[in-house]
């Protein structure tokens, strides 16, 4: 393992869901600078549980042990505004019922390839899930229900010394039409909603250290000081 | 059941207001119905099968209070429109949806959950609350101050749960529905709050004997050292939400536990 601070994740193979969104490639290129070798799976090998167990399957197959795991997948679909009485099955089921379908089967195919050895994930849970928002409230629920999913996962597989953490960004990374200064009475204490390689991509990198490794079902909101509960 | 004796606070807050409550054959369910109804409210008991639900109907007529049983599956949308359209129809308005109803706390383990499992969860605790929120809305919205839309959470939902993980996702999610719902819905004057309560029930019976290691960990670390009772305990809070008393309360989950979870 590397010894500088800067190399937190040398030589480690690390899974990146949702890697097409421009703040999720800053974070990727984030953990290539500490070390990681970082496996793009796209969203559409996440459909179902046999496909991300595959996709999961395959990176460790062609580099080696898999020992963490970024998710941030979404559809973009999530990001959209509708007024609850306007959602349709059809967009409920996009927004929440596949996302959390999505973040179960990450959550399973990361188990499996990291039960062994150990491992780390971080799942990026944004801010807007835990303080709402008007025309929003598929997205938020999801995002929410994603971020209890991750605690539960913590809970259960500290034991074969899996963490499970989340990364709590600023609403302005994604095109949801929040601004950070709606969140709280304050303006973001550290001024904006921060790069996601400068800014964010090293506290994921932490996360996923060993030197996080008495953290875990932590969120921690890496959004500039908007978000200060609790 | 002496009718002084039941309900204990029978001061009508709640007269001329109309309430749903989902899953209201049963458990905490059926307590939030008894209290809301001994509070002056029109209640329907929203039941998946009548033959839970009706009785609850009549031991509420049997207090003097008032009460209807309307058969209703929440996790179909076309059995909720049904409900609410026979509930305005009946009683010419609806101010106040609870969607307590809840099916899928099997314990499992996280790598096993399958998606017969999760569906039971997720149907039951999002679909459902998507469903019970979207159709209430144009009757909370005509209700405007007196409007209240309360979903049945649980301290799960934000700090889960190691043996039903399936179970507090879908919680949090209620909780974030309401925090949205409350910021959308702000401006009409309807509030949207959450309760999360831990109460004598059917379901906590369930998840004791499945889990008998819970019980003795739920009473060691309930302050109040006892659990609550459905009516009392939990009804009550349902009452001082949809009363006027509530009306500045939103976006908040209120636990009722006893004091176990104190992590808000």
């Amino acid at each position: 393992m590397g010894d500088s601070p800067d190399q937190l994740l040398s030589g480690r193979i690390v899974v990146v869901t949702g890697a097409d969104q421009p703040y999720v490639r800053g974070l990727a290129a984030g953990l290539v600078g500490a070390g990681a070798t970082v496996q793009a799976v796209a969203m559409d090998a996440l459909g179902s549980r046999a496909a991300a167990e595959a996709a999961f399957a395959a990176v460790a197959a062609q580099h080696g042990p898999v020992a963490g795991v970024v998710h941030a997948a979404i559809d973009p679909i999530a990001y959209e505004r509708v007024p609850m009485h306007e959602v349709d099955d059809a967009r409920w089921d996009a927004v929440w019922e596949q996302t959390l379908r999505r973040a179960l089967f990450v959550l399973q195919a990361g188990h499996t390839q990291m039960r062994a050895a150990g491992g780390a994930f971080v799942v990026v849970t944004p801010v807007v899930a835990m303080a709402g928002a008007a025309e929003l409230a598929p997205y938020a629920a999801a995002m929410e229900g994603v971020r209890v999913l991750s605690k539960a996962a913590a809970r259960q597989w500290g034991a074969v010394g899996i963490r499970v953490n989340c990364l709590a960004t600023a609403p302005e990374h994604v095109p949801i039409g929040v601004a950070s200064g709606e969140l709280a009475l304050s303006p973001p204490a550290l001024g904006g909603p921060g790069d996601p390689e400068a800014d964010l991509a090293p506290v994921a990198a932490w996360l996923l250290s060993d030197g996080a490794h008495f953290c875990t079902g932590l969120t921690l909101s890496v959004d500039g000081g908007v978000w200060m509960a609790p | 059941m002496s009718t002084e004796g039941a309900g204990g606070d029978r001061e009508r807050r709640l007269t001329g207001r109309t309430a749903v409550v989902t899953g209201a054959g049963q458990g905490v369910g059926r307590g939030i119905a008894l209290a809301l109804a001994a509070a002056g409210a029109n209640v329907v008991i929203a039941a998946r099968r009548a033959e839970t639900g009706e009785p609850v109907a009549d031991e509420i007529r049997a207090r003097g209070d008032e009460a209807v049983c309307i058969e209703s599956d929440c996790t179909v949308r076309a059995d909720v429109e049904a409900c609410v359209a026979a509930t305005v129809e009946r009683y010419g308005g609806l101010e106040i949806m609870v969607h307590n109803a809840f099916k899928g706390g099997r314990a499992h383990k996280l790598e096993e959950l399958d998606l017969d499992l999760w569906d039971e969860n997720s149907r039951t605790a999002a679909w459902a609350s998507y469903y019970c929120a979207q159709i209430a809305y144009p009757h909370l919205a005509a209700a405007g101050a007196n409007g209240r839309l309360i979903l049945i959470t649980s301290p799960a939902g934000v700090e889960a749960s190691v043996g039903i993980p399936a179970y507090g996702p879908v919680k949090a999610a209620q909780r974030a529905l309401a925090k949205s719902l409350a910021k959308e819905w702000g401006p009409l004057g309807v509030t949207v709050n959450c309760i999360a309560p831990v109460a004598e029930t059917p379901a906590l019976a369930y998840a004791f004997d499945e889990r008998p290691e819970l019980k003795e960990r739920v009473e060691q670390r309930t302050a109040l050292g006892r659990i609550g009772d459905a009516e009392h305990d939990i009804g009550g809070v349902a009452v001082f939400l949809a009363s006027n008393g509530g009306g500045y309360v939103t976006g908040q989950t209120v636990v009722c536990d006893g004091g176990s979870f104190m992590g808000l």
